[in-house]
């Protein structure tokens, strides 16, 4: 049916990543638990949004992502479920399937700390840099819908495995830039 | 009827010219042959706006083509999927592209991103206010889930959100470039999806969709080896179908055609039965066709196949006055005078009980009694006008043991002794428990065959895309746009709660009521009256204050009115496809998929709780159809058939009349119960077949009582007309095809019994009429 068409193509534009979702993402052979800082700026808006928090993504318990700065702010996703706590402290179940960045962000992390790039490769042109310590990645989105809202995406590690820095710049102007903490360690995988 | 040769040609010649010329100028040159089931039932005439939604409907599941390639290896997987897309793309399918139109449809969203909230994020609003925005906006900023900006301005993410809460066609499959991906036990499979644009079931697209898919099949297995290919959709199924059919009536039509010439020759050693039995019919089909027309404007393809009933019928006519005139006692000129009362009567009876068929009131079954009575009166015609004139030289051909057999089985039959009554009695008692077994069947799937590997293939992809055809289509109809979209909101919410898993299709779902709009424009109508209270709110949460200014700012820009229907197709005309034409009303098409089967008393449950709602299973509909149609025909033909006893009785008088009778319907017992035994339902087709057996039954009988055992003529006409019919109709029982086979086997089992049968109409005198 011709509204399909709509529907998929609609869906590709805000699911650019989800090709990533469960089943697909490689096991972690080691967790990861960081602090981080992100940097926020919208398009036409000087002023970058900055927050501060934690991530810990482990084949238990999933990932989960926590702001403890200038809010509190807690997502969890392990499987299928989902679920945010949001400032006011209220609880919210997520739909993974429709919020397809969760499995996303899940994926790219997994994905650099598992040293598996060969599903990146298939939807990126990607362009690997050796460091001193680990790689710098970029990510390319090869043509397609995935194209019409990421510019690129730039992975730097400070050590195998390990990211250090995520940069997603979006064709709007708008742009993400996540740097890991110097604390950043590995955990158990399980 | 003492009219020269001349003027009976001119005659017959003038009166089908006439009926057909007539026939051209009411002919439908768009749709000469309906092939819509649906316009067999006489309410669908009466709501165009089914019919339309129905068609829609139909046409989109039926132009579709899905392939999928799976394989172990992802990269060889995608290359594989790759060259079946070209493949098919090469052969003349088509793909989405709706690119152009997707942008549209974005920015025509993004513009109206006020309007758009839904309820609970209007609810959620109005109650917490200033607070809920700056908690959203800050969760947006936050969260991984939308860590992505997709539009320039979008605060909350609630764009963002509606986009992504838009139905996805096949849930379980994720997007990778053109195509949608998952893996299912460590299988990658990548699904293509390709669209026929001409008709599904027309020959030309069922053969490119069959070619094409042959083509990508190759090329998968060119570029992969070990990938797996399949492909489903319904120009498949039509193909498989029609060349199954094509092959079976090809061989079937001649073996019967050889076996009816080799009869006819061996009987008659002449070449004019031959020219003149298809003379009768061709004409016969051709006053019939014609007849059909004149008064419907088209031919139903119903109406084509069971007319061709007439066939065994009508050549009765022939075979009656072949028999006399080849080796009968009478010479050419009497042949008939004699053959006459039988000729007459067997005429009269049969389009009575056809023209009984006018009073069902159903189109199909008004078609074919019109097709009939045409086609046996023609049938008539031409033996009263045409053999007269062109069978005017003695018979030369020596009486043979073949035509002396048929006479001496109806003497032997006729002898007066205990046999006549205790067979009949003893194939009666065999029958009953086949009539406590008999059971029906009107669905349409029942009648059809397709090849187990199309069938499996088709199973197991809407197994893998996790999408089950729905079994209906919900139509909301109201006065305006707007009270059907609000209709149709309040038949999603009651769905959501019963079907939580299923995917919801409907216009509302990409533009929601006027009424909604409103609500989330007034909410934030709200939150941006007070700017310093947002303020407080956006600083409290440690958000710039500058972020707050700056949506304010675009609130103040943006159209405060809703997204109308009209901006809506503008930007995406082919969500006009859920819009079906009411006159001037508004009808709206939504549909409900889902990875099982959906029960349908659910959503018809559902329907019935929203006012103007309705759920149409088109298939249960065509169901209904043919069990209206099979019931009332059926009744219909016993009442003609006690019409026709009247004029026997009339004619033969109640004793005889009962004789005569009596032979069908003990036929129409053996049958039914043999049916029963061989767990055969009853269909509307095997319902066709005992109209033919009636028919032929009655035939017989009216034959032997004219003839009576003294003449071998009626004996050989019926014999033949017995022969020619199980060679013809009986045939069908070999079909693959369960209606094909059905009607075969019915009418095999049912003549069989009729011509067994016919001299039980005759007197346990040898045969000799008082």
């Amino acid at each position: 049916m011709k509204y399909t068409r709509i529907l998929t193509g609609a869906w590709l534009l805000c699911a650019a990543f989800a090709v990533y979702a469960a089943g697909n993402i490689p096991s972690l052979p080691t967790g990861f638990d960081s602090s981080f800082v992100q940097t926020r700026t919208l398009p036409g808006f000087n002023l970058p949004l900055v927050s501060r928090g934690t991530l810990h993504i482990d084949n238990t318990h999933g990932f989960r992502w926590e702001i403890t700065s200038p809010y509190h702010y807690v997502f969890v996703m392990n499987g299928d479920n989902a679920q945010e706590q949001l400032p006011d402290g209220t609880i919210r179940h997520l739909n993974p399937e429709q919020t397809p960045w969760l499995a996303a962000v899940e994926h790219i992390f997994v994905s650099a700390l598992a040293g598996d790039r060969t599903d990146l490769q298939q939807y990126f042109v990607v362009i690997v840099t050796q460091l001193p310590k680990g790689q710098r990645i970029l990510l390319t989105p090869k043509p397609g819908p995935m194209a019409n809202a990421i510019n690129n995406i730039l992975v730097t590690e400070s050590a195998p495995g390990h990211p250090q820095r995520l940069i997603i710049k979006e064709n709007s102007g708008g742009s993400m830039d996540i740097r890991f903490g110097p604390e950043s360690r590995t955990a158990s995988g399980s | 009827m003492h009219l020269p040769a001349a003027a009976r040609w001119t005659i017959w010649l003038a009166s089908l010219g006439v009926l057909c010329g007539f026939a051209w100028t009411r002919l439908d040159v768009q749709h000469p042959i309906n092939t819509n089931i649906l316009s067999l039932l006489p309410g669908e005439r009466e709501s165009p706006v089914i019919a339309a939604a129905t068609e829609r409907s139909r046409d989109a599941f039926a132009r579709q083509l899905l392939v999928l390639v799976s394989g172990e290896d992802t990269l060889q997987t995608r290359s594989a999927a790759l060259a079946a897309q070209q493949a098919l793309l090469a052969a003349g399918l088509h793909m989405d592209d709706s690119g152009r139109e997707l942008g549209r449809l974005l920015n025509t969203y993004q513009t109206h991103h006020f309007a758009l909230l839904n309820a609970a994020q209007t609810a959620r609003l109005d109650k917490d206010g200033e607070n809920a925005f700056a908690t959203d906006v800050a969760v947006s900023m936050a969260s991984p889930a939308t860590m992505v900006n997709v539009f320039e301005s979008d605060p909350g993410g609630y764009l963002n959100r509606f986009i992504s809460e838009l139905p996805r066609p096949y849930p379980d499959f994720l997007p990778d470039g053109p195509y949608l991906t998952a893996v299912r036990d460590h299988q990658r499979y990548y699904l293509v999806n390709m669209e026929l644009r001409g008709s599904a079931f027309a020959e030309q697209g069922a053969t490119l969709a069959a070619h094409a898919v042959r083509d990508a099949e190759a090329a998968v297995h060119k570029v992969c080896a070990g990938c797996k290919f399949q492909a489903t959709g319904a120009s498949l199924f039509t193909n498989a179908a029609r060349d199954d059919a094509q092959h079976e009536i090809q061989w079937l039509t001649i073996v019967s055609t050889l076996l009816i010439m080799a009869l006819i020759a061996f009987v008659f050693r002449s070449l004019a039965p031959h020219v003149l039995a298809a003379l009768q019919l061709v004409a016969s089909i051709l006053a019939a066709s014609a007849a059909v027309i004149a008064c419907f404007g088209s031919i139903q393809i119903l109406t084509l196949v069971f007319g061709t009933t007439l066939l065994g019928i009508a050549i009765d006519y022939a075979f009656l006055y072949f028999a006399e005139y080849w080796f009968g006692d009478s010479a050419p000129q009497s042949v008939m005078r004699v053959v006459r009362p039988g000729l007459f009567m067997g005429l009269l009876t049969g389009v009575v009980a056809f023209a009984f068929l006018l009073l069902a009131g159903f189109p199909a079954l008004n078609q074919i009694a019109v097709f009939s009575v045409a086609g046996l009166l023609e049938a008539g015609l031409v033996v009263v006008l045409i053999f007269p004139v062109t069978l005017t030289q003695p018979s030369h051909v020596a009486v043979h043991p073949a035509v002396v057999w048929p006479q001496r089985f109806i003497k032997l039959a006729c002898r007066p002794n205990r046999w006549r009554y205790l067979l009949p009695a003893l194939a009666l008692l065999l029958a009953i428990p086949g009539w406590l077994r008999l059971h029906t069947s009107d669905d349409v799937r029942d009648l059809q065959h397709f090849p187990q590997q199309l069938t499996q293939s088709d199973q197991q992809i809407r197994n893998t895309l996790g999408q089950i055809p729905p079994p209906g289509y919900f139509l909301i109809e109201a006065s305006d746009l707007e009270q059907a979209l609000g209709r149709e909101e309040t038949l999603f919410a009651r769905l959501r709660q019963t079907l939580p898993d299923a995917t919801l299709l409907g216009l509302s779902r990409f533009l929601p009521s006027v009424m909604q709009q409103r609500a989330s424009l007034s909410a934030w109508k709200r939150i941006f009256a007070s700017p310093p209270a947002l303020d407080r709110a956006f600083t409290h949460l440690g958000l710039p204050v500058e972020l707050a200014t700056r949506i304010e700012s675009e609130w103040r820009a943006a159209p405060h009115q809703p997204l109308s229907a009209q901006s809506l197709f503008d930007a995406a005309p082919d969500l006009k496809t859920f819009v079906i034409p009411a006159g001037s009303n508004v009808a709206l098409l939504a549909s409900v998929n889902s990875r099982a089967d959906i029960n349908p008393v659910a959503l018809q449950q559902a329907a019935a709780a929203v006012s103007g709602v309705s759920f149409v299973a088109p298939l249960t509909r065509i169901t209904d159809t043919f069990h209206r149609i099979r019931v009332r025909a059926s009744w219909l033909v016993i009442i003609g058939y006690l019409l026709i006893s009247a004029l026997l009785v009339w004619r033969y008088g109640r004793r005889e009349a009962l004789r005569m009778l009596y032979p069908p319907l003990l036929a129409l017992g053996v049958t039914l119960g043999a049916l029963g035994w061989l767990n055969v339902p009853v269909n509307i087709f095997v319902v066709v077949a005992l109209i033919l057996i009636l028919g032929l039954g009655r035939d017989y009988t009216v034959f032997l009582r004219e003839g009576g055992a003294r003449l071998q003529s009626s004996a050989l006409a019926v014999t033949l007309s017995a022969l020619t019919t199980l060679c013809s109709f009986g045939l069908l029982a070999l079909s693959q095809i369960p209606a094909l086979h059905a009607f075969g086997l019915a009418t095999l089992i049912g003549i069989l019994a009729s011509y067994l049968s016919a001299p039980l109409s005759l007197p346990p005198t040898d045969g000799v009429l008082e």
